[in-house]
């Protein structure tokens, strides 16, 4: 196991460095001019050449590209052109707000996915589970702005339970993590967006658990499981569903790593400062280095957690064993 | 005193494209200690008898008349909740597939564990030496109750489900084609530790089977079943010497016999009946050689032609002249092109 481990993560390196080349040449690829956004267009041109000779534009791609590998085995991927502060602390200072929000909203759609689809299954053919997909499905086809808007008209509006956006109230500021954090303002700035995400998220690990579930209902130890005279509750989750859950678990761990980018559109409409827009906005910006570092950021995450539903499965299944 | 008695019993599956009479007024008996072999080709409705003895008949399925008086108390009327209890503790099932029939993500030691603890409130470890006791007498190694069923072979598997059906000592083991998974030597072995099993703990046996040869060395008592309905029921020893139904008949000549060696063997024309549709006389008059315009009209009734030996057929009085004619080619021969003729008319 543990060598197989080792042996993943060996893998992993050498597809990260093979992924920053192509992020790399990718943005060098864009149309545009990176020093358009940092430098005013009413300064003289000269005020662009410097800082583009500051910023090490002018040099070859070969050059750049070499310095930024460099870098990059240091883990440092040096200074947003925008914010003139390292990358590194930047994504360290949003990223915490979008794991929150992600986290939540995985946690709500997979509480409810798993069980809500495991139950759809036993109750085949009813109209609950009928209503359950079509439920599902809504929120999975409607735009998560709009459902956003919406629920930020009933609930904070209208009936001004939840405040409408942001992280925290105005004025309010705190330093350490769980000043930030851990608070009950920063609780109810959290569940609007987090039930908004959940929603979207929540057809994927319904379904999959409800179709999964069907597959393994049929199976000939489910009615082993009956005919040994265990109560219903016992068949539905201790048997059948701990069987159906294996595809789940590897749909979860991928949307995890997916979901460090997060969802750009909720956090547009809760002013939520995460990450995500960070994301689009530096990619507007031509701010390369922030970028890259967030893009690469997102695909180790991803092979990360690509490995870790791969070791889930082998504690799952103890038919799946690594040697 | 009879342990099970079923009267009269009517199941149905309900389908898209309509309903399934797939037992329709089986009667039988069954006692303190016997063993029943239910034979009959595929789809005859052995398996969906025996399932709805433990109803664990699949959701479309329906028990639309009848009783089944176990222990005096019927089965059919009782709660989810009573039947769940008679499970395992006093009726046991020998699932069919040995191969699917364990949990793959559990080990076969917590799978009986479980069984145990589901009935009684035995702790983990009685249970657990409960659980060595029955793989001793099975003939598994205590140690194979900490495997996981991928890392056991069929055989292993197969003894693993008899003995978590025999863990809390049923008086009714429900045995649905336990072997046919197994190569014939294996098949054998396990045959007769079931019985031997049986026997000492005297519970009675529903065993169903394609092959009659199995009943003939298991099974005190054999009923025929042919299109949701009892053909035959009469003692093994006597069934084998003189079946008195034809489709008895024809299913002995469908069998090898070790005295014949080479012997082309003599099958059934034709397909069992659709129990889709509404079916009039003798369920198997279609194939049935002997046919008469009454068989097609009338359905023949359960008659008494021996000690407990029971046919559905409008003439046991011609079974000398019926058994004489069923070992020719010729009889059988005479029911194919009868078929054919008519399904050209139809057409």
């Amino acid at each position: 196991m543990l060598k197989y481990i080792a042996k993943r993560v060996a893998i992993m390196l050498a597809m990260l460095m093979l992924v920053s080349t192509m992020i790399f040449f990718l943005f060098r690829a864009m149309p545009g001019d990176a020093t358009a956004f940092i430098v005013d267009p009413s300064m003289p041109p000269e005020a662009r050449e410097l800082m583009a000779e500051r910023y090490g534009l002018n040099d070859s791609k070969w050059v750049q590209y070499t310095i930024f590998m460099k870098d990059l085995v240091r883990l440092d991927f040096g200074n947003s052109f925008f914010y003139g502060r390292p990358v590194t602390d930047l994504i360290k200072e949003r990223m915490p707000a979008t794991l929150i929000l992600m986290f939540s909203a995985m946690i709500i759609a997979y509480l409810i996915g798993v069980f809500g689809g495991a139950w759809m299954a036993w109750k085949r053919g009813s109209k609950l589970e009928s209503a359950g997909v079509t439920f599902s499905l809504i929120f999975r086809s409607a735009p998560t702005f709009w459902v956003g808007l919406m629920m930020i008209l009933v609930f904070s509006a209208r009936l001004r339970w939840f405040p409408a956006q942001g992280m925290r109230t105005s004025g309010y500021s705190g330093d350490t993590f769980a000043e930030i954090f851990l608070t009950l303002d920063f609780l109810k700035h959290l569940i609007l967006p987090s039930i908004v995400a959940g929603l979207y998220f929540i057809a994927t690990p319904l379904l999959i658990m409800r179709n999964s579930m069907l597959e393994v209902l049929s199976e000939d130890y489910i009615e082993m499981a009956n005919a040994k005279g265990l109560k219903e509750k016992t068949v539905l989750y201790k048997h059948a569903a701990r069987n159906a859950l294996l595809p789940v678990v590897t749909a979860g761990a991928l949307f995890i790593g997916s979901a460090i980018g997060g969802q750009v559109l909720i956090e547009v409409v809760f002013s939520w400062p995460g990450l995500g827009r960070e994301i689009v906005q530096a990619v507007t910006r031509h701010d390369y280095p922030l970028a890259q570092g967030a893009f690469i950021m997102i695909s180790a995450l991803m092979m990360f957690m690509n490995l870790v539903a791969d070791i889930l499965y082998a504690v799952l299944d103890p038919r799946i064993s690594y040697k | 005193m009879n342990l099970l008695e079923v009267r009269n019993l009517d199941i149905d599956y309900v389908t898209q494209e309509g309903t399934l009479k797939a037992i329709s007024d089986v009667s039988f008996d069954l006692k303190q200690g016997e063993s029943i072999g239910l034979v009959g080709e595929s789809g005859c409705g052995k398996t969906t008898l025996a399932k709805s003895i433990m109803r664990l008949l699949p959701k479309n399925g329906v028990i639309s008349k009848g009783e089944m008086l176990f222990k005096g108390e019927d089965i059919v009327k009782k709660s989810k909740e009573e039947v769940r209890k008679l499970r395992l503790k006093e009726i046991a099932m020998i699932s069919q597939s040995a191969m699917n029939a364990l949990n793959p993500v559990y080990t076969v030691g917590d799978q009986l564990i479980e069984g145990i603890r589901a009935h009684s409130n035995a702790t983990k470890e009685e249970a657990a030496k409960r659980a060595e006791e029955v793989f001793k007498i099975i003939g598994l190694e205590a140690k194979r109750l900490k495997s996981y069923p991928h890392q056991m072979s069929g055989g292993m598997k197969q003894r693993a489900i008899i003995a978590m059906a025999l863990t809390l000592n049923p008086s009714l083991i429900i045995a649905d084609e336990p072997t046919t998974a197994l190569d014939v030597v294996v098949q054998d072995k396990i045959l007769n530790q079931i019985i031997e099993i049986q026997k000492q703990i005297n519970s009675s046996m529903v065993f169903i089977t394609h092959d009659i040869s199995v009943v003939s060395e298991i099974c005190e008592t054999i009923i025929v079943m042919y299109g949701g309905k009892i053909m035959e029921k009469a003692n093994t020893k006597v069934f084998f010497k003189a079946p008195y139904h034809p489709y008895s008949l024809g299913l002995q000549n469908a069998f090898p016999s070790i005295k014949e060696i080479g012997e082309e063997l003599i099958s059934i024309p034709g397909s069992p009946p659709n129990l889709m549709k509404e079916q009039n006389g003798c369920r198997f008059q279609e194939r049935c050689p002997f046919r008469t315009e009454l068989c097609q009209k009338e359905l023949p009734e359960l008659k008494e032609v021996g000690e407990e030996h029971l046919i559905a057929c409008h003439y046991p009085e011609k079974v000398n002249e019926f058994r004489e004619d069923a070992k020719k080619r010729e009889t059988w021969e005479g029911v194919r092109n009868r078929l054919i003729e008519e399904s050209v008319g139809e057409a």
